[in-house]
């Protein structure tokens, strides 16, 4: 009776963990986020010494290692109007969700610099 | 006449980088108290993924989106409340301050 419990509460984890599986790995695809890094976020961040020019002038922010969920609610944000940046406003409006998280898992692995050298 | 006026805006060009550079690190390690909260020791280690890595971020960056919250340009509900009560010379010294912090950041620029 108790080895059936432990078995049943047992069966009740994995049956969790493998439907949580799926969700994490939907979550966003970091190949597929290179792809679009590179076409077209690598001309600006991983560059050196490149910064915004308007309205304010300041280095554009690095991307390599930063966490996953800021750098996709950061991409939604500008696509929203929630942020205010002509460039990432432009760029993050020809985004789909799924191309975010692409994105974010992408920069989220690693160094921004791996694009082009 | 001209190379007179290009280099009195060449030099008034300058001017919003030496600003830039301005900001205690060492007053901000204090101010920064409140931010460890959430965004952990150093701006290194956010207690949630959703917020972002302070520690190494780019000085002016920095700055510049505490400015943005501060004005609600920026807007994040958390965020707002908090900076609004930055003075200019907090938001530069917690600059200084993440920007000098050890970083898991894992670019350069």
């Amino acid at each position: 009776m108790k080895k059936a419990a432990i078995a049943f509460s047992l069966s009740l984890v994995s049956g969790l963990a493998l439907a949580q599986a799926p969700d994490a790995a939907s979550k966003g695809d970091p190949v597929a986020g290179r792809l679009k890094a590179t076409a077209i976020c690598s001309g600006c961040h991983g560059v050196p010494g490149i910064r915004a020019a308007f309205p304010e002038v300041y280095n554009v922010p690095k991307l390599g290692g930063q966490n996953e969920g800021y750098l996709l609610s950061a991409l939604k944000s500008y696509k929203a109007g929630d942020r205010f940046n002509q460039t990432m406003r432009a760029q993050a409006s020809n985004l789909s969700d799924k191309e975010m998280a692409d994105i974010a898992a992408y920069y989220a692995q690693g160094s921004a610099q791996t694009a082009s050298k | 006449m001209n190379s007179k006026l290009l280099a009195a805006i060449a030099i008034a060009a300058c001017v919003p980088l030496a600003a830039a550079a301005k900001g205690n690190a060492e007053a901000g390690k204090t101010k920064a108290e409140t931010c460890k909260a959430c965004h952990g020791e150093g701006g290194a280690k956010p207690i949630m993924n959703e917020y972002p890595i302070l520690a190494g971020q780019h000085q002016d960056y920095i700055a510049a989106a505490l400015t943005q919250y501060k004005s609600g340009k920026r807007k994040n509900a958390t965020m707002n409340g908090f900076a609004a009560a930055l003075k200019p010379d907090d938001i530069q010294d917690l600059a200084a301050f993440f920007a000098s912090q050890p970083s898991p950041l894992k670019n350069k620029y």
